[in-house]
């Protein structure tokens, strides 16, 4: 009995002291949990970032990158839904996989523990293979399919990522089957392409655009609802004609029940961070994607995204 | 010329000054590690794995250069002073190190080690240079089945060098099979031997693994013999030799750095191999006044510079087809995994200028091994002194604080430990932990690799079948496999006749 009083009044504490320190948000050092490891891209743009946040947020408190790698994210989307909500832990809330998670298995997180706060790069979709490819655009692909089905082989960087659901959508989407061939990573699928093991190759397009511009790959197109100012000539798949929007979310979150106006403070910060010339031009030469996104709009995206991903999950389990 | 500019901008790259700084480091410290018995390069940079990860990946492979470079020759100053190799590679430079230093000579001898030590170096980093990029191409014609047979190919190599006992070595190669199932199945998505543990998810981390098995048990057996040195046995005699002539080595040099890099390339042999070697070679040849065995400088030379010329070469197949040939291999694979880079040809497209830079220095340390290794010969020789029990659990402290900057996870420190623990019962057992850390990495390689061929074809197994490399793989196995056969049918024939011969 008196232990909850005394939870009680400690609550109590803690709420009444939150609300002076949105005031004076942000008194010490935030700590931004990357859920992958050093080097990797979301830490490398989070990297980038992180600086221009500073200079944007009030005060002059620093911003620590903290990587929490392992479980293909599971374990730093654990730890930030799992934090204080004090707005000293944020971190990058990658999608799909801090929505795919709890879908898949029994995870240490639930996608309704994290409170999106501001997205910063949303990279498409893209489709691509070698320049000399017999299915000329996605019409004539989607053809290919339908007279070979289940024949014609794409790689991704496994089950359930980004590239391997896009594909899922599109399949779908025009009625075709296609051969899913899961590798490590996407300079795997880039040399099985390259070397002619693999017809299709799915991949983002920040990630491709290089070398389509190269004329090193042929694309069929980009999975984004709006052409990408980096790749101005790709037309979109809705342009011809396949219902297909996917792509990969980077965006920043914390835990629920963080002050809103604390919420406030970092997604205006980050704004303008993803604003500012120096940070365009730096997240140009990383082909970042950028697409702001404040708290209220990346809530709507990610409740979309992961009532679509629930229904392809019920529809077709892509993990046995 | 696409190579040309890559040297151009990898040269640029590595000539700034902390990079400079880094190889400076490297080298001092590897000649350092390499000198205390039971310290090695490969226990060197795995205990630097984990805190290369906030450095630029170039400064953290400078430094690996020199760690690597410096401990191959730091290895051969206990071994002609004290006739204990301070690394596994130096064992053939006791055979005519250590006569040389009863002879009074010992100032010599480590002259000519040092400078055979940077000639081997500098000459496989050249091989490095030359034969990388071109083979890293080749490999782009690698799909799913020829990385599958490569990956056999490997497993086999390891296994034919293992020596002594068959049955602990595939003990210890099977312990990293299983290790290897960890985790996400890649093609399926479901998960494996977890037990529900979300650690465990993702696997076994090679990193983790790496540092566990190279750094704890050489510091817990310098604790357990906790070797005293009297420094009276650091004698560096008083005989000048400064009518000696350098020059006079260099057909040695020469035969010695081919048979180095040719044992470097393939995969299982290391440094130890390639010295005993060349040194033997040396005194199949020897001339009348030659003295092998008993303090000629030459026997130095031949097995100095081939455990250098090592050095660089195995690192060849680790570069360009992801496939460590040796546990050095492995623990630099590690270095460039903490910092994304994924071994392959990408290596050479993507990163050019970091990989081009990393060989660059690899040239670069063993220059630098001369007048480092001339200035801090006192240095070095005073290392020896360094109280072990002081030594040992630095090393353990420092490595569980590597670990944990990594992945900001303390789980990831106990699975070190145990895994460490668990090597350091192996080295007491006589069981080689090499083949355990190959089959990590190699395991799963071939498993993933054979799934996906079989996804690209539909189930046709014919896949594996189909074109030269694939053929000149299966060639190579069939050849591994029967070699062991052949042999001991001329033993046996060998032994009939001796029979007959008696009777």
């Amino acid at each position: 009995m008196t232990k909850t009083i005394f939870a009680g009044a400690l609550a109590a504490l803690a709420m009444s002291t939150g609300a002076v320190a949105a005031q004076d948000y942000p008194t010490r050092t935030i700590n931004m949990v990357i859920a992958y490891s050093a080097g990797g891209g979301t830490d490398v743009a989070a990297r980038t970032l992180v600086p221009f946040i500073e200079k944007y947020l009030p005060g002059d408190e620093t911003i620590a990158v903290i990587n929490k790698p392992g479980a293909s994210g599971e374990l730093g989307f654990a730890e930030i839904a799992k934090a204080t909500p004090d707005g000293y832990t944020i971190g990058f809330i990658n999608t799909p996989t801090s929505i795919t998670i709890p879908i898949q298995r029994e995870a240490s997180f639930a996608f309704d523990q994290l409170k999106p706060i501001a997205n910063v790069v949303f990279d498409a979709g893209s489709l691509v293979a070698l320049p000399n490819n017999d299915f000329g655009d996605l019409a004539g692909l989607v053809e290919a399919a339908k007279a070979a089905p289940g024949t014609i082989t794409y790689g991704t960087t496994g089950i359930g990522s980004d590239d391997h659901l896009s594909m899922l959508a599109l399949q779908r989407a025009a009625g075709i089957e296609l051969r899913h061939v899961p590798f490590g990573g996407s300079s795997e699928i880039r040399a099985a392409l390259l070397g002619g093991h693999i017809a299709l190759g799915s991949m983002n397009i920040g990630e491709v655009i290089d070398s389509v511009n190269e004329g090193e790959l042929a694309t069929f197109g980009q999975m984004g609802a709006d052409r990408w100012d980096g790749a101005p000539e790709v037309p979109t798949f809705q342009e011809q004609g396949f219902d297909v929007v996917s792509g990969a979310y980077r965006g920043i979150g914390a835990p629920v029940g963080l002050d809103p106006a604390i919420i406030e403070t970092l997604s205006t910060a980050i704004g303008e961070a993803v604003a500012d010339e120096e940070f365009r031009a730096a997240a140009a030469e990383q082909a970042l994607p950028l697409d702001y996104q404040n708290s209220d709009d990346f809530t709507a995206t990610l409740t979309d995204l992961q009532g679509l991903y629930q229904a392809l999950w019920d529809e077709n389990p892509w993990v046995e | 010329m696409d190579i040309l500019t890559h040297l151009v901008d990898g040269f640029a790259a590595i000539f700034t000054p902390v990079v400079i700084l880094a190889m400076v480091a490297g080298t001092v410290m590897g000649v350092l590690a390499g000198a205390l018995p039971g310290l090695s390069a490969t226990m060197g940079i795995a205990v630097l794995i984990p805190f290369t990860f906030g450095m630029e990946p170039l400064v953290a492979l400078g430094l690996v250069a020199g760690i690597y470079n410096g401990a191959m020759y730091g290895g051969s100053i206990p071994a002609i002073l004290l006739r204990i190799p301070g690394t596994p590679a130096g064992i053939a430079t006791v055979f005519d190190g250590y006569p040389m230093t009863q002879q009074g000579r010992a100032r010599l001898a480590l002259r000519v080690s040092l400078y055979s030590s940077a000639f081997g170096s500098f000459v496989s980093a050249l091989c490095l240079i030359l034969l990388s990029p071109p083979l890293a191409a080749l490999a782009l014609k690698f799909g799913p089945s020829q990385f599958f047979w490569l990956a056999i190919f490997g497993m086999l190599c390891i296994t034919s060098v293992l020596g002594g006992s068959l049955s602990k070595g595939l003990i210890s190669t099977c312990a990293g099979l299983l290790m290897g199932l960890v985790g996400i199945d890649q093609i399926t998505g479901a998960e494996r031997y977890t037990f529900g543990s979300v650690h465990l998810v993702s696997g076994f981390s090679i990193i983790v693994v790496l540092t566990g098995l190279y750094a704890i048990p050489p510091a817990l057996e310098l604790a357990e013999k906790a070797l005293r040195i009297n420094s009276k046995d650091l004698n560096t005699g008083n005989r000048a030799d400064d009518g000696f002539r350098m020059r006079s080595l260099l057909p040695v040099w020469l035969r010695s750095s081919v048979i180095g890099v040719i044992v470097g390339i393939m995969p299982g042999a290391g440094g130890n191999i390639a010295a005993v070697i060349s040194w033997n070679e040396a005194r199949r040849r020897a001339k009348e006044g030659d003295c092998y065995g008993k303090g000629d400088p030459k026997g130095v030379a031949a097995a100095e510079c081939a455990n250098n010329a090592d050095t660089a070469a195995t690192l060849i197949p680790a570069l360009t087809l992801g496939v460590p040939g040796s546990a050095v291999a492995a623990v630099i694979m590690g270095v460039l995994l903490v910092h994304g880079l994924r071994p392959g040809p990408a290596l050479f497209r993507d990163t050019a200028e970091i990989t081009y830079g990393f060989m660059i220095a690899m040239g670069v340390t063993a220059l630098m091994m001369i007048p480092i290794g001339a200035l801090g010969s006192r240095l070095f020789i005073n290392a020896l002194r360094l109280p072990p029990l002081i030594l040992a659990p630095g090393i353990i402290v420092l490595t569980s604080i590597g670990v944990y900057t990594v992945g900001n996870s303390i789980v990831e420190v106990w699975i070190m430990m145990i895994v460490g623990f668990v090597g350091y019962g192996m080295e007491k057992l006589e069981i080689p932990t090499a083949p355990a850390v190959l089959a990590i990495i190699l395991g799963p390689m071939a498993e993933s690799e054979l799934r996906r061929s079989l996804l690209i074809s539909g189930n046709d197994p014919t896949i594996f079948f189909t074109g030269v490399v694939n053929w000149i793989f299966i060639l190579l196995i069939a050849l591994m496999l029967a070699l062991p056969l052949i042999r001991r049918r001329k033993a046996r024939r060998a032994v009939t006749e001796n029979q007959k011969v008696d009777t």
